[in-house]
């Protein structure tokens, strides 16, 4: 189970963003999003990373894990091995899935400082926050919040 | 793509009305699908069976999933009408762009459907009171506006022990409210009526007064010590609330908070909106008492059959996972209530909003409560831990015209205070 977790099933093309910067991966996510001019086609690459995101298991789906003031159901876990951080997420939202699977393209395999510091412009240059509803601007900034905090733990224990 | 848009004649959409392949959707502001007259029509409204999916949301990236919750599916025709053509058909577009393949144009709501009183017309009993920033903006600039005859208005900026959400930005003319003037910090129910007398005539409220309120949604978070301070509209619905209680005529709640009247493009500012004290508040308080249920008339109505005590809390804290507030440490719910699911929490009410904060659309929200034997015919009492959600639905009840509505004041709060009341916990047996 647990190497079931640990695989991140992305296209090739992205597998090198295990050696990238956070910066240079936000970077990526722009252009990637930019190619795309209608708000239909940016919903749809949305929906894409939320279906390549690994399957994670049902352990992940716990209480411990669960974020609060989300509507739809939201999971992360996160973890610290050789001061990289490893980052699970899940939720039932479609939409919100493709988030977070954005956010873990962005800051898996990431020193937990650089994460705990990262500025996530690419939500304003992507064209995202213009076209975030006001509930789902809260629900991001509560899942951006939780994961620093997350991995802020990991750095505690 | 240069599809070919079809247009439907008004006899044609007055045919196929009952058509259950049919879905219409009107695309106007969700005030003018209230009944607010925002192009003047002849009857405000919407033609009846149409969902509103208003054009301002197409901005938002999850557009698709707002029409799939309005159960719209690609075997659906959709009709699509609005305001204007040129913006109609550019929707009626992004709807075939979507994956929806059977789009038609209907264009004429304003000339057609809505001066002839032979076609059928819907409209939210008392949308007055969930006025749009439009309006609001007219009347802070001293113009006439419709469905308002008053010559005074105090315009409420609600929070709860927040003047900062106030002093960072409020709409120009507001003064602030602080919940903890209209509710006791210790027992979270109305203050009395000697209490409100006093508070209200500080803030020149009459009961003649004409009061709006609204307050900033900021992200309530759980952990924070005082989630509620960010919870400004939930605190809005809670004054108007106690204020209608008290006798307040005439209370309006901005649709949608903040957060409308800066989609608008309206400008905030920082500059203190003036108190001016008035006279004799001019009637007894309480006097509408019928709007407010307390512990033993509560408990009564678990017995009737003709009442309801609705629980407005989350599914969290109605199968007792959590008490839904850092200062309350009973898990559970009250057995009997009738459960109608907030959202995600406490300070959250995702149910009974749209994307933008705005009011659910209300057929939407009857059909919901009549699944749960929550109808009009019955005195039903909305609570939630202390009294604001609780609020929030009352609100939406009294918008939708219900006779007997009220809110259970104390609510999880006081009922779990007592240990002799029974809980449960769980999840409910069928």
């Amino acid at each position: 189970m647990r190497a079931i977790l640990m695989k991140r099933v992305f296209r090739n093309a992205n597998d090198n963003e295990i050696y990238m910067h956070i910066n240079e991966i936000q970077d990526r996510i722009i252009e990637e999003m930019s190619a795309r001019d209608d708000l239909t086609d940016k919903y749809k690459y949305i929906i894409d990373m939320a279906k390549e995101l690994a399957m994670p298991g049902e352990q992940l789906r716990s209480e411990e894990n669960l974020i609060k003031g989300c509507q739809s159901s939201v999971w992360i876990k996160a973890e610290c091995k050789d001061d990289k951080i490893s980052l699970w997420g899940d939720s039932d939202s479609l939409i919100t899935k493709g988030m977070i699977a954005l956010l873990i393209r962005i800051f898996n395999n990431q020193p937990a400082e650089q994460i705990m510091r990262a500025d996530l412009y690419f939500i304003h240059e992507a064209g995202l926050s213009a076209h975030l509803s006001p509930s789902r601007a809260d629900g991001l900034a509560a899942i951006i919040n939780h994961i620093k905090t997350s991995v802020e733990d990991t750095l505690n224990t | 793509m240069n599809e070919q848009l079809q247009n439907i004649s008004t006899n044609e959409l007055y045919e196929r009305l009952e058509d259950p392949e049919i879905k219409i959707v009107d695309v106007r502001p969700v005030d003018a699908y209230n009944g607010w007259k925002l192009h003047n029509e002849v009857r405000g409204g919407h033609i009846k069976g149409a969902r509103n999916i208003s054009a301002k949301w197409m901005n938002y990236i999850e557009w698709i999933e707002i029409i799939e919750s309005k159960e719209i599916k690609p075997e659906h025709t959709l009709i699509v009408y609005g305001y204007e053509e040129e913006q109609t058909v550019k929707i009626a577009r992004q709807f075939l762009r979507a994956g929806y393949p059977n789009v038609r144009v209907y264009n004429g709501f304003i000339d057609e459907w809505s001066p002839n009183t032979n076609l059928p017309i819907e409209y939210l009993p008392n949308y007055r009171q969930s006025v749009p920033p439009g309006w609001l903006h007219d009347l802070l600039l001293q113009k006439r506006v419709p469905g308002y005859s008053n010559n005074k208005f105090v315009l409420c900026h609600a929070h709860y022990q927040n003047r900062a959400d106030y002093e960072k930005g409020h709409i120009p003319g507001a003064i602030d409210i602080d919940t903890n003037l209209l509710e006791s910090s210790k027992t979270w129910d109305r203050r009395s009526p000697d209490e409100l007398k006093k508070v209200f005539e500080s803030l020149g409220i009459s009961h003649d007064t004409t009061v709006i309120l609204y307050g900033r949604f900021s992200h309530p978070n759980n952990d924070d010590p005082f989630p509620g301070s960010s919870a400004g509209q939930l605190a809005a619905f809670r004054c108007a609330f106690i204020m209608m209680y008290a006798g307040v005529k005439d209370v309006r709640v901005l649709n949608g908070g903040m957060q409308s009247w800066l989609d608008e493009g309206y400008e905030t500012t920082t500059e203190e909106g003036g108190k001016h004290p008035a006279g004799d508040f001019g009637v007894p308080i309480p006097s509408r008492p019928e709007f407010a249920v307390d512990l033993p008339e509560a408990k009564e109505m678990l017995k009737a059959d003709d009442g309801n005590l609705v629980c407005m809390r989350s599914w969290p804290e109605y199968i007792g996972e959590v008490s839904g507030y850092n200062y309350i440490a009973k898990k559970g719910r009250i057995p009997g209530a009738v459960f109608a699911d907030c959202g995600s929490d406490a300070y959250h009410m995702e149910n009974y909003r749209n994307l933008d904060h705005t009011t659910r659309e209300y057929h939407e929200i009857e059909k919901a409560w009549a699944k749960v034997g929550i109808t009009p015919d019955k005195h039903n009492a909305f609570y939630c831990g202390t009294g604001w959600r609780g609020s929030e639905a009352f609100f939406n009840a009294y918008l939708m015209g219900w006779p007997r509505i009220s809110v259970f004041d104390g609510g999880w709060f006081a009922w779990s205070a007592d240990e002799s009341n029974p809980y449960e916990t769980g999840i409910p047996k069928r």
